[in-house]
């Protein structure tokens, strides 16, 4: 049988790193090909490259055994490859008609658009998955489930015979998963190939014929799926080495630092409870999107759902903190958040290192006080933290990401606080700043301080944390010593709750 | 271009703000074309002119620090004038002139930042709007005419010199004095250094960025009020129709003066210097025999060049 897609030897980097790294891929007609792989495996950019989201720098794709090369996602469509991705593309305020036939309307012999037509053509392609969705309705009156029926729907109408769905059911609930999946099966009896990313293993194991395992970019394995088990799946997506970064382990001690009870990361979600002792680093560890990031922002009120009770040092936070003062009134608490993303939330690229850091020391004081230049804070932080930089009037965004990642977590640790919020400590940087950047979190906490982190890198948080909380749908699932945690343990954890 | 764009030289010109060029040229061609305009008493009746216009520029400079704009300062300089010249309060002393000039700017200036930093209005839409309301409000007020006359002690005022120097032009530099010590020595300083550079990140960093925002537009109205207080006392009588060119006239001079939305590159002297190249401009136009639409001509061409050197500068920076 002649495969629809293959894609041979694809490579493809991002700045310094390589996102894709020569990896092959079939998609056969009539398959439900499960692509599988830990955070940042490579999994989306592979098929964005298929998509002609992204364009790979080496290798080549053959359609129907023709060579092909896609420079937009319109270009992809047109050769029959449909692509629901995690963030959805439909344009909320078009109805769905104008949304399938969006840039390609067609027209009447006046020269106007053809809505009659528009609408007949709609209504069949979601008939053809069951539907009975009004064309003229709006998309945001859609559900989430709707709206990446909807795209399918899209695809179907362009005749195409390769669907990828990107987690397709990371935001559904129970019943429509049923509903998605019974869509699935029905393009698999039509003779379509689909590509299925999924982190759920019982629904890879429910709808998939094929997978494909990668890991750091790589391939490890294709193989039909009749002869895994969900452990064998696993130990083939884990199993990377440790290296070695990471500082020693310090003493921890029994004060509680910062104490969550009963708190619900969206009303709805299952109550959970954790807790950071001084001299602790505490890890939220798990799959992608599975809540980590809503709890750590909700303290900052950044994240308005969640309810509970926090307590830091004994003394209550009032939740939900309110987004203007959220920040501030942690600053107060002597607790402080470092953002993920350090160029748009966490720096003023224009504005010296010197100001970046005394930013966090000076905000802490009334608008009329005299702003202190804290020259020897500064000039103390950029010695220990070994900030390369022509000086303290360096602009922020002259410097490396690594550099840029040590004046964000200098803000900080110059603040003198006792907790920090870190989401992703070392995303983007160098593995040599990276290990610089551990010695500097353990330092901290050796010197009294506390730490809650989150990190995509599982492996970075066993070598690092004391102990880890696994998330796994708005919830705690598991807690584990990291010396002893394996990303084994953590995968199974996570996935099987 | 972009070759000779990248010197490490031409990048240093480049960052010095465009007032400072313009105010210089125009100097040196006074100086060569008419030197004997360039006495003190001369030169100071022409500054003393713009003395509004440069307390203006410093409520502008403030919010433009912070990624706004103030366009309201026309409808606050016609209802000060207003609430001055038309008599409706008659006797009343100056202290309750000044006071309740101050009062009016600080809460139209609150209002603005209210709109702007809480419910995150435009601020074009929110201050110009307030203008026109507040124009219409004062020709509601007047039915049309010219109100009466302002209190002499006010033009008494504007009229003293110490030395050379016009008591206008020396409050104003005080003013720029205060502002630019305000704005690098205090927490607030900072605090509007970052909201400009990046509210996000500054957010983060514990940034009160509402109020930070507040603040700038309540003082930016305060300022306005004392712009209008000088306006007032240079023209002497009350008018319906007085310093309504002023705000934009304002964000030129900002503009020229290295104040772009969020860059504050031209700090408080940059603006300073642009104005000063408005009062030379109108020298220059005046000693060389040109009329207002030539003046207003020229003034805009050298607006669009400031823009278009700043084009140049962020499309390298990019």
């Amino acid at each position: 049988m002649a495969c629809l897609v293959e894609m041979s030897n694809i490579s493809k980097s991002f700045g310094g790193s390589k996102a894709v790294d020569g990896v092959s891929l079939k998609l056969m007609p009539g398959t439900v090909h499960a692509l599988m792989g830990e955070n940042g495996a490579g999994k989306s950019t592979l098929m964005k490259i298929l998509a002609g989201v992204h364009q790979s720098d080496s290798g080549k794709i053959f359609r129907d055994g023709r060579k092909v090369g896609f420079e937009t996602p319109r270009e992809a469509l047109e050769a029959g490859i449909s692509t629901v991705f995690q963030e959805l593309s439909l344009l909320a305020n078009l109805t769905i008609a104008e949304n399938m036939f969006l840039g390609r309307e067609p027209v009447t012999a006046f020269g106007t658009i053809d809505r009659a037509r528009m609408r007949r053509e709609t209504r069949k392609a979601l008939a053809a998955l069951g539907l009975e969705l009004n064309p003229d309705v709006l998309v945001s009156e859609l559900s989430i489930a709707e709206r990446q029926f909807v795209e399918i729907a899209h695809g179907i109408k362009a005749d195409a015979s390769v669907f990828i769905l990107d987690e397709p059911t990371a935001a559904l609930n129970a019943a429509d998963v049923e509903v998605m999946n019974a869509q699935i099966r029905r393009l698999r009896d039509d003779g379509k190939a689909i590509v299925y990313i999924s982190h759920r293993i019982d629904e890879i194991f429910g709808i998939c014929d094929t997978m494909t395992v990668l890991k750091d970019g790589k391939l490890v394995a294709t193989r039909p799926l009749s002869g895994m088990t969900p452990d064998s799946l696993i130990a083939l997506m884990v199993g990377r080495e440790l290296q070695d970064l990471f500082p020693a382990r310090g003493t921890t001690s029994s004060e509680t630092v910062l104490e969550l009870e009963d708190f619900r990361i969206d009303p709805d979600s299952k109550p959970l409870s954790l807790h950071v002792n001084k001299g602790e680093i505490v890890a939220l560890a798990g799959l992608e999107g599975q809540g980590q990031q809503q709890l750590l922002r909700s303290l900052a009120g950044l994240y308005r759902a969640s309810t509970g009770s926090a307590f830091i040092k004994g003394k209550a936070l009032p939740l939900p903190a309110q987004k203007p003062s959220g920040i501030r009134q942690l600053q107060a608490r002597k607790v402080g958040f470092v953002p993920e993303d350090r160029k748009e939330e966490g720096l003023f690229l224009g504005l010296s290192i010197a100001h970046n850091i005394a930013v966090g020391l000076s905000s802490v004081h009334g608008e009329l006080s005299i702003a202190h230049d804290y020259r020897e804070a500064i000039a103390e932080t950029m010695t220990s933290m070994n900030i390369r930089a022509s000086g303290p009037s360096a602009p922020v965004g002259t410097l490396s990401g690594g550099n840029q990642q040590k004046v964000l977590l200098g803000r900080y640790l110059a603040s003198g606080l006792d907790l920090l919020l870190i989401e992703e400590p070392t995303r983007g940087v160098d593995i040599g700043a990276k290990a610089e950047i551990y010695n500097l979190l353990r330092s901290f906490a050796d010197a009294g301080g506390a730490i809650l982190v989150l990190s995509r890198e599982t492996v970075e948080l066993i070598g690092l944390c004391d102990r880890i909380y696994v998330v796994h749908g708005k919830a705690i699932v598991a807690e584990l010593p990291a010396e002893t945690a394996t990303e084994h343990q953590i995968l199974n954890a996570a996935l099987s709750a | 271009m972009s070759a000779i764009v990248k010197h490490p030289f031409l990048q240093r010109l480049l960052r010095v703000p465009p007032a400072y060029y313009v105010f210089a040229i125009l100097l040196i061609t006074l100086w060569i074309a008419r030197p004997h305009m360039l006495n003190a008493n001369i030169m100071g009746i022409f500054i003393r002119q713009v003395a509004p216009l440069g307390v203006l520029v410093l409520a502008q400079l403030l919010v433009m620090r912070v990624k706004s704009i103030d366009l309201s300062g026309g409808g606050i300089l016609l209802l000060v004038n207003y609430v001055i010249s038309s008599g409706i309060f008659p006797g009343a002393s100056m202290p309750f002139f000044i006071g309740l000039s101050l009062a009016i700017g600080t809460a139209i200036g609150l209002f603005n930042g209210w709109m702007i930093g809480k419910r995150r209005v435009s601020a074009v839409i929110v201050t110009l709007a307030v203008s026109i309301i507040l124009v219409g409000f004062v020709q509601y007020l007047s039915s049309g005419k010219p109100p009466g006359d302002v209190p002499s002690y006010l033009n008494d005022i504007y009229n003293i010199k110490w030395g050379p120097a016009p008591v206008p032009v020396l409050f104003w530099f005080a003013l720029t004095v205060v502002m630019a010590l305000f704005l690098s020595k205090t927490v607030f300083g900072r605090y509007v250094t970052s909201v400009g550079e990046n509210p996000e990140a500054a957010h983060f960093s514990g940034v009160p960025v509402e109020r930070t925002v507040i603040l700038a537009h309540t003082l930016a109205g305060f300022i306005a009020a004392v712009a209008a207080l000088v306006q007032t006392a240079s023209i002497a009588v009350g008018s319906v129709r007085v310093g309504l060119d002023l705000p934009i006239l304002a964000v030129a001079a900002t503009i020229l003066g290295g104040v772009v939305f969020g860059r504050g590159e031209g700090g408080v002297w940059g603006p300073f210097f642009g104005v000063l190249s408005f009062a030379l401009l109108f020298v220059v136009m005046t000693t060389f025999g040109i009329d207002d639409p030539g003046k207003l001509i020229a003034q805009g061409l050298i607006i669009l060049l400031a823009a278009i050197f700043y084009g140049i500068r962020t499309s390298r920076s990019n």
